[in-house]
């Protein structure tokens, strides 16, 4: 079936051919003209179709970098996901699965198996084990074990060997592990290895398996790795005899079509569970069909991400398109003027316009779609480079770029449109035109009184749109950009209006410098807004957008001045050189037609230099950030069961206690959160206490550094943890519960709780009903260890005494590394998992910078349209200075000169689009960067990165004077003879 | 007898090749003195503008030898043929060529910047021969907002404001009325008499011919008298 989304794009597109056929057949001479407009030249219509592709490339390139990313994600999620559709399990105290009765399974299958969208109900154990392999003597702490029955499992998929062999499942008493683990181990087929669990089981590797949809279940193969067992094996291991703590559920068919069923199958499961269980502590999830919309959904955020910053060039395609139409009415005008004299009619040009913009629009957003489509596998190229680490190879990265029909029909319909809206609006423009002006070419006069009288009026419209949405949005919690763009429209307005009875000069010098302030000044912002709105993407866009308008509008009003400064700054009075009078001229005094440049170049370098320079403030900040997640500790471990007196243990161990200093053990287990307005109450989540009796190395309340993005009435840290140590109803929450407004992101997130200081929530053990009432004192700036802190007579009341969670503080001078080994191999038999906090946030923006990096290429693309714009302008300015040229010439001009002139003249406006572009996009990640809510994610100091930025410029200096060489070559090679006596 | 300015023997200029070929000058040989005012008439397509060019330098010719002050313009290098016109000619053509970004004075100056000379000194010289054909009031506007007579003055001053050796007018009356037309060209007469300028004038206006010392009628690429 075709996606509606299609069909609807495509009827769009056949109304808008169809209009125009119909408009084509009863206007033929119209048509006919722009057909031979067309045809007039063929570079030219070559170089038009180029110049108008642009858009449509980076929105074709946006789609297909969501594609493939979309890909690339649900790839890793089936993987990951296996052929578990339903799965069947309880939360235990622990944080662990919940181990239950196998008769509950039985009773269940029994249900449930003459459910025709089952193909498979599978009892299993899920749970965490430790193995050293003993041939090789290495140890892995962090490994799946998954017991399940070969007999039972078939519908979860067959385990294929190494060597390629299929095998239906572990035999009792031996293992098969996944790649990763073997990996991990350096375990192969018939190595001995101990498991450890509550009891010790040694075992053969019957194989190594490979981390298909089968053997990568849960890790999808990145990280991690897997022990399966029977059933019989896993249930030895924990010393649960006769219980089982999961069970599998596969609907019928494949993944993607298995997870279509996963809400019936699920409502259908439910019903069965309650008649077997009675509503007990088991509950059905459908963890296939929750990743897969969740993959999806961070898709959708990348792409967004892509989409918004390519929106910066879109537009700047949009005033391509403009400058592009502009010209061709100009170069046009003495025979425009002659049709109209002769008696076509005004709309007749129009029409003329349209249909040649028509072709050109439907050759362009061919051609721009299929464009994206390469420049879209040049970025997963890219990706592949930058991204690929351990197994997300290269290979499954380039594997999973992907065009859907979809994309490319969008692509080509959002391209089409927009080069079409653009070409009729500026067709609009072009045909206004007073025929004796057109024919003669004389100059067209200054605007006429009645034009301001229009403009005031539309100034009005604008400045009361612009009070409304202000009005509506300026409290609350809305998108920041919301309240901005009101501001903006209202300045806007006003300023439309007073240009009816005041000089244009002040009116919009004053309304650029307004939008300067008002978009680029955060504390302006902050101050008439507050910091209660939410951030997002689009405020980087609406700001980018209104600094860059009013900058152009300062250099609009004050070119003139500009120039004659620039003139004596350089030269002195006594230096106007002919070539800089000559250069500067031009964009000073046609200062439109120089703003259509500058604003294409300003706003692909602003979006350039501001992911550069954001990509840089995150890496400059990399160590405040680890401080700041890490709360001065250096690793953070796990253990399966409690290790009784850990800080003792590490302080009587010569090599512990030399290598660390502090070791913090905490209390952590599963609990449900109930939060006023959350309607999916209650929310499983991670209760963490720290013992108040705790020696000075071992104190969690005196050694850890965690700040606060927000506490109650302005509480310091210091006095939050201290109410936390004493007050049973002070809970602490990490930053999911309340985000800090103005983060960067883009699609959809995962349903929360959201809860400020001073709200309360109940908690309540899973499985228990009894429930316990906590007052929120501060939010978190830590993202490592989600949950919520309380008091430990709070945890222990509500039954939470084991302490599985540790901090460990390195001393200055030991490596982490070895620190982190040492630990590992003193508490194997304990099940200690660690990590280093410092190494997981800085892969971890290691990952985020690849993106920057990506997007800064992304964004590159846009250098396109400001090479195409530059390359456009030149050419038409020698086709129309030619006479002027042959005059320099006549005057004693030589063809450097005239050669200089152009190279200056263009040189100007790059580079003035690049100081505007560059100053801009650093401001807006100052902006960002020395926010309160950045601070509260550690970024404290705000980083420009030189080099970066010195490339782009460079490049696009460079790109820009290579569109202009040509035809300032052919300039300076004009005959003067033949220039100065040149006709119109 | 004044000293030659302009001299050319058996000059040709032959565009095209072949079945295309045109012969625009047909071996002209002139000598063209120091302060004489020469207007150069005939019928449209007969090599008077190609001849305006060939002999100031805009443009080559195909055979035989044109002396400027001397020197063989056309053994010159395009920077040097270049900065012989900045410095030692003026033109004036039938659509003024000025320069629209530019404002009266800035036109008018740049070809004394172009010759090197200092802005102060080039904005006074601008605005004194700008003063001086009746345009002191219209300094800083541009061409747009000048009358076709206002803008062919502007382009007189311009090819003056050099002191150059010689002026070269094409058609500088053609776009002009009755009343424009007899301004420039008794302003042409005045200024060659004033400064002692060689003044060559391209024309089809017989009341500029009868205003000139002498005139060189063309046919065919030839002079005819």
């Amino acid at each position: 079936m075709v996606d509606p989304t299609i069909l609807v794009l495509l009827l769009i597109v056949l109304i808008v051919f169809v209009g125009s056929a119909v408009v084509a057949l009863r206007n033929r001479l119209t048509f006919r003209i722009a057909m031979r407009n067309v045809r007039r030249s063929r570079g030219r219509t070559v170089l038009l179709i180029l110049g108008l592709l642009v858009g449509t490339t980076i929105i074709s390139g946006s789609f297909v970098v969501g594609d493939t990313v979309t890909q690339l994600n649900l790839h890793y999620t089936y993987l990951g996901g296996g052929y578990v559709d339903e799965a069947i399990y309880g939360i235990a105290p622990s944080g662990g699965h919940l181990y239950f009765p196998y008769s509950t399974y039985s009773q269940i299958a029994q249900l449930a198996g003459t459910n025709p969208s089952i193909a498979g109900i599978t009892p299993a154990i899920i749970d965490l084990t430790q193995a050293l392999d003993k041939s090789t003597g290495i140890p892995q702490t962090n490994l799946n074990l998954i017991g399940t029955n070969a007999n039972q499992s078939a519908a979860l998929g067959t385990f294929v060997t190494d060597s390629g062999a299929q095998v239906a499942g572990p035999v009792p008493g031996q293992i098969l592990l996944d790649d990763e683990g073997a990996r991990q181990m350096n375990a192969t087929v018939g190595n001995t290895l101990v498991l450890f669990g509550p009891h010790t089981l040694v075992v053969k590797v019957q194989a190594v398996v490979q981390d298909n949809v089968r053997g990568a279940y849960l890790t999808a193969g990145l990280s991690g790795g897997n022990v399966f067992t029977d059933l019989s094996t896993a249930q030895a291991l924990q010393n649960v005899s006769g219980l089982i703590n999961y069970i599998a559920v596969t609907n019928v068919g494949s993944q993607a079509s298995g997870v279509g069923l996963s809400s019936s199958v699920s409502s259908s499961l439910n019903a069965t569970l309650t008649a077997v269980t009675g509503g007990a502590a088991l509950k059905v999830y459908s963890p296939l069909q929750t990743s897969v919309a969740n993959a999806v959904a961070s898709s959708v955020n990348t792409e967004t991400i892509f989409l918004v910053l390519g929106l910066f060039s879109i537009v700047a395609g949009a005033m391509l398109i403009v400058g592009i139409f502009v010209m061709l009415a100009e170069e046009r005008k003495g025979e425009m003027g002659m049709l109209r004299a002769v008696g076509v009619q005004r709309g007749d040009l129009v029409r003329i316009f349209y249909f040649e913009g028509l072709v050109y629009s439907v050759g362009s957003a061919l051609a721009g779609t299929f464009l994206g489509v390469i420049a879209g596998y040049s970025l997963v190229w890219a990706f592949s480079i930058l991204l690929a680490s351990g197994n997300l190879t290269s290979n499954a990265i380039l594997q999973s770029f992907t065009v859907t029909p979809i994309s490319l029909v969008e692509s080509y319909v959002l391209g089409f449109l927009l080069t079409i809206v653009t070409v009729t609006l500026a067709s609009r423009r072009a045909s206004r035109l007073n025929i004796v002006r057109a024919i003669r070419d004389i100059p067209e006069p200054p605007p006429s009184v009645r034009i301001y009288r229009y403009l005031a009026y539309l100034g009005a419209v604008l400045a009361a749109l612009g009070v409304l949405v202000f009005a509506t949005s300026f409290r609350g919690s809305s998108d920041v950009s919301v309240p901005v763009l009101g501001g903006a429209l209202l300045i806007l307005g006003l300023g439309l209006i007073a240009s009816r009875f005041f000089k244009n000069r002040p009116v919009f010098s004053l309304v650029g410098l307004a939008l300067l302030l008002w978009a680029g000044a955060e504390p302006l912002q902050t101050a008439v807004l507050g910091s209660s709105h939410s951030g997002g993407i689009f405020v980087v866009f609406v700001s980018g957008i209104l600094m860059v308008a009013g900058a152009l509008l300062l250099f609009v009003f004050n070119s003139t001045s500009l120039v004659n400064g620039m003139l004596r700054l350089a030269s002195g009075r006594s230096g106007r050189t002919p070539v800089a009078r000559v250069a500067l001229a031009h964009p000073s005094r046609q200062p439109a037609r120089t703003a259509i440049t500058l604003s294409i170049f300003a706003l692909v370098v602003f979006t350039m230099v501001a992911v550069a320079t954001f990509g840089s403030t995150v890496e400059s900040n990399l160590n405040t950030v680890i401080n700041n997640e890490s709360g001065g500790y250096s690793i953070v471990g796990f253990s399966t069961s409690t290790i009784p007196d850990l800080p003792g243990k590490v302080a009587n161990n010569s090599t512990l206690a030399a290598a660390f200093s502090t070791v913090v053990p905490l209390v952590a287990g599963a609990v449900n959160v109930n939060a006023t307005g959350y309607s999916m109450n209650p929310f499983a989540d991670t209760l963490f206490a720290a013992p108040t009796n705790a020696g000075p190395a071992s104190n969690f309340y005196s050694t850890n550094r965690f700040n606060f993005y927000a506490t109650l009435h302005g509480m310091t840290a210091a006095q939050v943890w201290a109410a936390l140590q004493t007050d049973p109803t002070a809970a602490v929450v990490d930053q999911t519960y309340d985000p800090a407004p103005g983060a960067i992101g883009g699609g959809p997130v995962a349903a929360h709780p959201l809860v400020h200081p001073g709200d309360s929530v109940r908690l309540s053990r899973p499985g228990s009903t009894g429930q316990t009432s906590v007052t929120i004192l501060g939010v978190l700036s830590e993202t490592i260890l989600n949950g919520i802190w309380v008091n430990p007579q709070t945890a222990a009341a509500t039954g939470y005494l084991n302490q599985t969670l540790y901090f460990f503080t390195v001393r200055s001078g030991v490596s982490i590394s070895i620190a982190d080994t040492e630990a590992k191999t003193a508490f194997f038999s304990a099940g200690l998992v660690l990590f280093d906090i410092g190494s997981l946030i800085a892969t971890a923006i290691a990952g985020e910078e690849g993106i920057i990096t990506l997007l800064e290429i992304f964004v590159g693309l846009g250098l396109a349209v400001g090479i195409a714009a530059m390359g456009i302008v030149a050419l038409r300015a020698v086709v129309e200075r030619r006479r002027e040229i042959g005059m320099l010439r006549a005057e004693g001009f030589t063809q450097g000169m005239v050669l200089k002139a152009f190279v200056l003249e263009y040189s100007f406006v790059t580079v003035l689009g690049l100081a505007i572009g560059t100053s801009l996009g650093v401001l807006i990640v100052y902006n960002l960067a020395l926010s309160p809510n950045a601070a509260a994610s550690g970024i404290v100091s705000f980083s420009i990165p030189w080099l970066n930025i010195g490339i782009v410029l460079a490049a696009a200096y460079g790109l820009a004077m290579a569109a202009i060489a040509g035809p300032s070559w052919r300039a300076s090679r004009i005959p003067p003879a033949e220039a100065v006596r040149s006709t119109d | 007898m004044a000293e030659t300015v302009v001299g050319g023997e058996d000059v040709w200029k032959v565009y095209g090749a072949g079945e295309t070929e045109v012969h625009a000058l047909r071996g002209l040989t002139v000598d063209i003195r120091r302060g004489e005012m020469i207007a150069i008439m005939g019928p449209s397509g007969c090599g008077k503008t190609t001849f305006l060019n060939c002999f100031s330098g805009l443009d080559e010719i195909t055979r035989g030898r044109v002396t400027i002050e001397g020197t063989d313009l056309h053994a010159m290098s395009d920077r040097q043929r270049s900065e012989y016109r900045a410095k030692r000619t003026g033109f004036v053509f039938q659509s003024y060529n000025l320069l629209p970004v530019l404002s009266a004075v800035e036109n008018v100056e740049m070809p004394m910047l172009i010759a090197g000379a200092k802005g102060t000194e080039a904005r006074a010289r601008a605005i004194e021969v700008l003063t001086d054909l009746g345009l002191g009031d219209r300094l800083h506007h541009r061409p747009a907002e000048l009358s076709g007579g206002q803008q062919q003055r502007v382009s007189l001053a311009r090819a003056l404001v050099n002191r150059p050796a010689i002026v070269w007018a094409d058609e500088p009356t053609g776009n002009l009325d009755d009343e424009g037309s007899k301004l420039v060209t008794s302003l042409l007469r005045e200024l060659n008499r004033k400064y002692s300028q060689t003044m060559v004038v391209v024309t089809h206006d017989a009341e500029v011919a009868t205003g000139c010392d002498r005139t060189l009628r063309m046919k065919d690429g030839q002079f005819v008298t």
